[in-house]
């Protein structure tokens, strides 16, 4: 087993170095190749995560937590390098070669990262994993090279790396708290934490996981330090959006987890719960207000990830089991929900040459396949069944009544209703309206041809939706079993 | 409660430091601003030095050298040379006067103080102030990041924030395994030549290293 | 006679006297290295006792317009400078008898008042330049005020009382006191309030004559005879004052007087003058190195003094030092 953990960090590490020299067409079939092996390999390590721990050496350790992150990661990877084949329409000539193989090499890099930080064992590892994601991802914003792009990437590194820098000082201060147990020098390996958590000085932990919120938070985007957020999902290249949104942002969520499953056992639930709650109603309603106002679509997506953020957040701030396995269900089906989403606006995008909705009209009768989609991932996104986000909201609300806390339920589901009405503008009058004369904005509305943009944005669709039925309809025992002991883990035990 | 030689020195070198980062709010060249950052991660190597030597802790030997070649040689030198191919060395305008900035400066730099003081933290290899002065430290860089309008004194604001942690990590986890301290500096590193990489291309697009057209994208 | 003690009360008359008569041989001195350093041969060392007793020589020329308040200012001024030698230790690091009629908050109001008094004179010529300096000294002063005030806080902390005395004692007592952080930073901060109040660079061009750049010294452009005597007296005692304190108080308080003997006492006037001009070397070096910041630019200056007061208050408060 622990063969098939070093494969999975060598694998797509491998494959970017070999992108950075190889043909651009060879690379777009190796990577797709490559992320669906990912993809395997993670299925294959399920069953076994599920009952024990499984290490290889001491730097790499996945437990079932660390499942739920990689199964997010290696899915979205392999989607969105079938989504990037049928996205990227490469023309002839040596910048086009170049731009690809940029493209290329840095997007492998950057699932590679991904891959990376729930692998590793320990909050230093994780702290220097996730500043690599965002580097990488910063390259990856500015590919573009216009205007918006450089500004987005600027206000990303920047504020990203200020956030990380917090987050270092919150895992020196955790370091700090386990000094007094564990002797001066000793590594910060998840094992020895969660074992001496008990014992540690409760003022300087409660200062450590503050620090680790604001810091990871403003990789996650919570509110206030979500500002970098919108701009860059909405100027970098479509693929790498699907990417920051799906994978990028749960992995930060996954270091705040970390830091949450320690402060659990060393000051009690109330008091990380609180600080969840807080950050998460605060941002819910900010995006959920932000929704109704967007123009450009790329950005409408960006903050419904904003949402799912604070839904998150306050997910995990009710006590009872069943909430905290719907958050992580709600991780696994975000993933696949807002990359379909994102696949399907590139595809729009890639159509009608813009992202600014008030141009787009009649999508559903000018994209046949891609059109309907997308209006089926939007859907999903604002938690209709039999998507994957019902369930988990579901689970969310009833972990939420059955504590009880009844005022923060009704709040929460008034704002994901505000969101939905957001979202769903945003599908009826772009994708549903099939006569653009009829439409409110007719004028600057751009008219095309029917027909889809790629087959491969098509599949690549094909496969999320059918992961968030599967999600919806009928999770499998396996990762029923794995949501249970994560969220098992996630309260304490061991 | 007297401290003794010791800390007395330890704590100067740390508050050098923090001054070095309020000389950074009033600087009003990009030039001096990348000196002062040298000047301060000269410091804060000179301070691990200290409680290497004095705690006979030989692994922060090695960070100190490394850091002494990182952070006062190469960073500086990569931003000067940004700054030469650039060809503009006035700072952004702050949007404050400099009393004003620094008295906001202090506020917050108060602030950091006593929520750290009031964790009354016992470190073996600094006296708790200089967690405090590290703190303040990290502040103040959010405050010189806030006030700045150019590419250049923001990002000198976040390696300079980086330093701060770095006193922070002497106080608290002078211990901390050597790998992960190089760790550390290797991401700050590899984020360098990331902010350089932006930093050139929005020279190359604007022909500017200010931020104050950084407005295109709202809502 | 070296070893016959003398009293307590002979020795605060000697600080006085040493104040009131080395203060001339300093600013003496300090305008001769300073001439040197530019490359001029400089006047000689005595010659501010020159100037002071012509100034002493000459008639009184007082405007129709002026009240009495015009020439009482500067003989409150010079009392005032007089005073404060008794409060703080000049010469002995036993404490004087009427050492403790003040604390250093006293001896900071008795300068305060000198210069208010200056100020108050030199508003009353009516001209407008003394106006000008005068307005302006206060202004300035005003602003430098907190400064001090917390300069006197972090003493105050260090000591647990706010008698110079007992600082001086405290600073003498181990090396660790001189390294303290608090310390450190109240010393820098004083200093820097010492480059304000004797008006030197960045601050004011004391040797200067032009007018509009000037603060402290405009005052008394209309004064003439025995008062003007009388203010360049009293402003180079108080830079003696002002280096005493940072010396004996807060720097290199050794070479004091431990008994009351004759010889150790002259031996500490001897150390005193001898540090006071090592100080003003080093006051005259920065003259010579730095420009004149611009009139609106001295508010950043003394921003940055309160920035090493405030901090050193901190400092104590969180690292207890």
């Amino acid at each position: 087993m622990s063969t098939l953990v070093i494969m999975l960090v060598c694998l797509p590490f491998a494959t970017a170095l070999v992108t950075w020299v190889a043909p651009v067409r060879f690379s777009q079939y190796l990577t797709m190749i490559v992320a669906t092996a990912t993809f395997s390999v993670a299925l294959i390590l399920l069953p076994r995560t599920s009952h024990e721990i499984v290490t290889a050496g001491s730097p790499l350790r996945v437990d079932a937590l660390s499942q739920v992150f990689l199964l997010v990661v290696t899915f979205l990877y392999m989607t969105t390098s079938i989504f990037a084949k049928g996205y990227l329409s490469l023309g002839e000539g040596a910048k086009a070669h170049r731009y690809g193989r940029r493209f290329y090499a840095g997007f492998n890099l950057f699932c590679w990262t991904l891959i990376v930080v729930p692998l590793v064992n320990g909050l230093a590892l994780l702290w220097v994993a996730i500043e690599i994601t965002t580097v990488i991802s910063a390259l990856l914003v500015a590919i573009d090279d216009t205007e918006g792009a450089s500004e987005a990437a600027w206000k990303y590194v920047l504020l990203a790396s200020l956030g990380l820098g917090i987050a270092l000082f919150g895992t020196i201060m955790m370091y700090y708290a386990g000094t007094r147990l564990h002797g001066a020098s000793y590594s910060l390996s998840y094992t020895t934490l969660l074992s001496g958590a008990a014992h540690y000085d409760p003022k300087v932990v409660r200062f450590a996981f503050g620090l680790a919120v604001l810091g990871y938070g403003t990789k996650m985007g919570l509110f206030p330090v979500h500002t970098w957020l919108p701009d860059a999902h909405s100027e970098a290249p479509t693929p790498v959006s699907a990417l920051l949104s799906g994978a990028l942002l749960a992995v930060s969520f996954y270091a705040i987890l970390r830091f949450f499953q320690i402060a659990v056992l060393s000051l009690g639930p109330s008091f990380p719960r609180s600080v969840l709650l807080i950050f998460g109603v605060a941002t819910l309603l900010l995006a959920a207000l932000y929704l109704l106002s967007q123009r450009d679509m790329k950005r409408l997506l960006a903050y419904s990830s904003v949402e799912h953020m604070g839904i998150l957040a306050i997910g995990m701030s009710f006590s009872a089991t069943i909430a905290v396995v719907g958050v992580l269900l709600q991780v696994l089906a975000h993933a696949a929900a807002k990359s379909t989403a994102f696949f399907g606006v590139g595809s729009v995008v890639r159509k009608f040459g813009t992202k600014d909705m008030t141009k787009i009209r009649g999508g559903v009768g000018a994209l046949p396949w891609s059109g309907p989609m997308l209006v089926l991932a939007v859907l999903a996104l604002s938690a209709m069944p039999p998507f994957g986000i019902f369930r988990s909201e579901f689970d969310i609300v009833y972990g939420g009544l059955s504590q009880p806390r009844d005022v923060i339920v009704a709040i929460f589901v008034v704002l994901v209703i505000v969101a939905f009405f957001g979202l769903s503008w945003f599908t009826t009058e772009t994708m549903l309206s099939e006569d653009p004369s009829a439409s409110l904005f007719s004028g600057g509305v751009i008219v095309v041809n029917k027909g889809e943009v790629s087959n491969w944005i098509v599949a690549s669709m094909i496969v999320g939706l059918v992961a968030l039925l599967i999600l919806g309809v009928h999770p499998p025992t396996p990762l029923v079993h794995l949501l249970d002991r994560a969220a098992a883990e996630l309260r304490g035990s061991r | 409660m007297v401290p003794s030689t010791y800390d007395g020195v330890a704590a100067v070198l740390a508050v050098l430091a923090l001054l070095t980062e309020f000389a950074m709010l009033r600087a009003p060249m990009l030039r001096s601003q990348v000196r002062l950052y040298a000047f301060q991660s000269l410091v804060v190597t000179g301070l691990a030095a200290y409680v290497a030597a004095s705690r006979h802790i030989d692994e922060l030997y090695v960070l100190a050298a490394l850091s002494l070649v990182l952070k006062v040689v190469i960073v500086p030198a990569l931003i000067l040379r940004l700054l030469r191919d650039a060809d503009t060395d006035l700072a952004g305008s702050s949007v404050l006067g400099v009393a004003s900035a620094i008295l906001i400066a202090l506020v917050v730099a108060a602030f950091g103080f006593f929520a750290v003081g009031s964790m009354h933290v016992n470190s073996s290899s600094l006296p708790t102030s200089s967690l405090a002065i590290a703190c303040a430290i990290v502040l103040v860089a959010f405050v010189l990041i806030i006030l700045r309008s150019d590419v250049v004194s923001q990002a000198i604001g976040f390696f300079s924030l980086e330093n701060g942690v770095s006193v922070a990590s002497l106080v608290v986890a002078s211990g901390l395994p050597l790998i992960v301290d190089i760790a550390f500096l290797f991401d700050l590193l590899v984020a360098v030549v990331v902010f350089g990489v932006i930093m050139r291309v929005h020279h190359a697009r604007n022909a500017t290293l200010s931020t104050s057209d950084f407005d295109r994208l709202r809502g | 006679m070296g070893s016959e003690i003398v009293s307590p009360y002979g020795v605060q008359a000697i600080q006085v006297l040493t104040i009131l008569l080395g203060a001339p041989l300093v600013s003496g001195v300090i305008a001769h290295a300073e001439g040197r350093l530019q490359g001029r041969r400089g006047p000689r060392i005595l010659q501010p006792y020159y100037d002071i007793a012509k100034f002493f020589s000459k008639e009184t020329l007082v405007t129709n317009d002026s009240s009495w308040v015009f020439l009482a200012g500067p003989i409150v001024a010079f009392a005032c400078y007089l005073t404060v030698p008794l409060l703080i230790p000049v010469l002995t690091t036993f404490p004087l008898p009427l050492g403790f009629s003040g604390d250093i908050l006293g001896g900071g109001f008795i300068l305060a008042l000198a210069g208010f008094s200056i100020a108050l004179s030199g508003a009353e010529s009516g001209a407008p330049y003394a106006q000008l300096g005068s307005s302006r000294a206060m202004t300035f002063g005003a602003l430098i005020e907190p400064t001090i005030l917390f300069v006197i806080f972090a003493v105050a902390l260090i000591t647990h009382t706010d008698l110079p005395y007992a600082l001086s004692a405290t600073i003498r007592s181990s090396t660790s006191q001189m390294v303290r952080p608090s310390h450190v930073l109240a010393v820098v901060a004083f200093f820097l309030v010492v480059l304000v109040d004797t008006g030197r660079i960045p601050v004011e061009t004391h040797s200067g004559t032009l007018e509009f750049g000037m603060i402290d010294e405009a005052r008394t452009l209309e004064h003439s005879g025995p008062p003007l005597a009388l203010l360049k007296w009293g402003s180079t005692m108080k830079q003696l004052i002002l280096y005493t304190i940072l010396i004996n108080v807060f720097l290199a308080p050794w070479g004091l007087a431990s008994t009351g003997k004759w010889s150790s006492v002259l031996l500490a006037v001897v150390a005193l003058l001898g540090k006071a001009i090592a100080l003003g070397l080093v006051f005259a070096i920065i003259d010579n190195s730095f420009s004149k910041l611009r009139l609106f630019k001295i508010t950043e200056f003394i921003a940055s003094a309160f920035l090493l007061a405030v901090l050193s208050v901190l400092v104590f408060y969180v690292g207890g030092g």
